[in-house]
């Protein structure tokens, strides 16, 4: 290898990909270990998914600059914003690889379920570092295409393969407007760099207004779509229900925590110029957000389903620290993620041990008489209920409170109350669950199958709502701390 | 001469036949596969137009990648249809109705 000489020149401070490069190849190695397993022993997958996951945490955190740094000619940004939520993400896939050891151990092909979860956050980590439209668009579909895959995984349950088609069809339909409108604010800027985007829209001339709009339409409809905001939710109450509860567990949080970072990015270093218009958009997709999912969850039966609508209702809430636009609100959006990432895994590991000898565990009858049964388990599910409602002193009280008071600051009074007003019709189909639980009489018996790692899971979420609840400061300074990079 | 706003306007053209065909159709699933495609090549024509009105090679590269995606996505979408047919014996869109509420 004598002096080669490179039609480029090489890429500075490729050390900042390892995370990703961590991934991709133990993804790969995983995939190819898995064939000299023998059938008893796949779970040892999942082990060392966990394991690449804690390095990988270990990692980011070690190379996370003080300020933003690119990599691959600016293509690839490393900053505390992208790290904070790689390592909410890493921590959401932990969590997801332990819900499923037991839930799929029947499943065949358990290695490439292991390796797609890895794909799939691969393509979110990529989504979050990007600063252009182009490696957004790759992580994105890297992700996107590895979830779909993982909701249909049940090959023979046939509502597993009817979500992931649904999922698929709107899936795809997203991206396509997200590229419908890239193309025209590319047509307008010549540029796919977020930051030469947001500048050149600035001085953009009048006439191109129109077509300025249509671009942020289109791209704001895609993103939406992808963290499942109304009117572009249809998908999401099918896919919840229809994926094995540990990816619906996975796609409620980690996809969510990925497209709000990147939605974050394009409002605030692509879309300032049009400030005023997203605005009114957003104002208008979360108070539609926040009434869909919280009526829309009290009719149903199905505590996947009503969790689905539940996760409408809060994305809109997260949406009101992105409309406040200023450092309160991004810090809130990202408090409300990291409460929202625990509650919503705790209270799905609690819905898998519920499945027990041919019933589902899924409809809410199926919780009648838990407390009688497991006091602890009833306890935490309690615990994350009372969270997901915004009771205080929990976890999710300064959730809401964080980002109602960020909106309150930005001159969206309205918006605020009515956010109130529904969190509290909110709280009707949360308790409806603790009524089951502590105040009806066991219909069928329980007979659980658990295993240490879920039920250490399930501490761990609950206590972690209750800390952050009694104490929520040192999560929201983080929180702040992580918005250098983006503001 | 043929200027941008033509292809712009055979863009949004095709763009809004995807789209429509997507929500209209009762037929079957293929349909919707086509349909998705149909979406994809319009954002294709927009990216190539604006590319060579602005003199901008940037704009033609993301076609590679938005065409190589696209070949995945059909590819992982056939997959799962191909499952959801072998439990429910058809793909038609009426018969995608087991999950509702």
């Amino acid at each position: 290898m004598a002096n080669v000489t490179l039609p480029f020149p090489f890429p500075q401070h490729l050390e900042l990909i390892l995370p990703e490069m961590i991934i991709a190849v133990m993804a790969m190695a995983l995939l190819m270990w898995d064939i000299f397993l023998p059938k008893s022993k796949k779970n040892w997958i999942a082990y060392a998914t966990i394991a690449t996951c804690m390095v990988t945490a270990y990692a980011t955190i070690l190379l996370t600059p003080a300020a933003s740094m690119t990599t691959f000619y600016g293509y690839f940004v490393m900053d505390p914003f992208a790290s904070f939520a790689k390592l909410l993400m890493l921590v959401a896939t932990v969590f997801a690889v332990i819900l499923s050891l037991d839930y799929m151990k029947d499943e065949e092909y358990l290695g490439e379920y292991y390796c797609l979860m890895l794909f799939a956050l691969l393509g979110m980590m990529l989504m979050v570092s990007s600063n252009n439209f182009v490696t957004m668009y790759l992580g994105l579909e890297l992700m996107a295409l590895s979830v779909y895959v993982l909701v249909g995984y049940q090959r023979d349950v046939l509502r597993s393969s009817e979500a992931a088609l649904k999922y698929f069809i709107l899936g795809a339909l997203s991206s396509g407007m997200l590229l419908y409108g890239i193309t025209f604010l590319y047509g307008v800027t010549t540029s796919f760099d977020f930051a030469t985007i947001g500048t050149r829209l600035v001085d953009a001339n009048d006439s191109a207004h129109g077509v300025v709009m249509l671009g942020m339409v289109f791209v704001l409809a895609g993103l939406a779509f992808k963290v499942s905001i109304a009117p572009f939710h249809m998908w999401t109450p099918d896919t919840y229900e229809g994926a094995p509860t540990p990816v619906t567990a996975f796609i409620s949080v980690a996809p969510k925590v990925a497209g709000f970072v990147v939605f974050m990015r394009v409002l605030h270093d692509v879309l300032p110029a049009v400030q005023a218009d997203y605005t009114m958009i957003l104002v208008f997709l979360a108070a539609l957000s926040i009434i869909i999912g919280n009526v829309a969850a009290i009719a149903q039966r199905n505590i996947k389903r009503m969790l689905a609508y539940s996760t409408i209702g809060h994305v809109g809430f997260v949406l009101l620290g992105l409309i406040a636009a200023n450092e309160a609100g991004y810090a809130g959006a990202l408090v409300y993620l990291t409460v929202y990432l625990f509650m919503n895994m705790g209270v799905f590991a609690i819905i898998i041990l519920m499945r027990r000898d041919g019933i589902q565990g899924e409809l809410l009858d199926d919780f009648s008489g838990l407390s009688k049964v497991r006091p602890g388990y009833a306890l935490a599910m309690g615990l994350l209920l009372f969270s997901l409602a915004g009771i205080p002193f929990l976890g999710g009280f300064w959730a809401k409170y964080v980002v109602i008071m960020a909106a309150i600051e930005a001159d969206h009074l309205y918006l605020a109350i009515l956010a109130i007003i529904f969190s509290v019709v909110g709280c009707f189909y949360y308790l409806r669950v603790i009524k089951y639980m502590y105040f009806d009489d066991a219909r069928v018996d329980f007979n659980f199958i658990e295993s240490s790692l879920m039920k250490i899971a399930v501490a761990v979420t609950a206590v972690a709502v209750t800390v952050i609840g009694l104490y929520p400061d040192p999560v929201i300074q983080i929180c702040k701390q992580a918005l250098v990079g983006l503001i | 001469m043929i200027g941008l706003s033509d292809y712009l306007i055979v863009a949004a053209c095709l763009f809004s036949l995807g789209v429509i065909g997507l929500f209209l159709n009762r037929k079957n699933v293929i349909t919707i596969l086509m349909c998705i495609e149909l979406i994809l090549l319009a954002v294709n024509i927009n990216f190539v137009a604006f590319s060579h009105y602005l003199q901008d090679i940037n704009g033609q590269i993301f076609v590679f990648f938005v065409l190589t995606v696209a070949a995945s996505e059909v590819a992982v979408g056939l997959a799962i249809l191909v499952a959801f047919y072998r439990t429910r014996r058809s793909i038609d869109v009426e018969d995608i109705n087991t999950l509702q509420g």
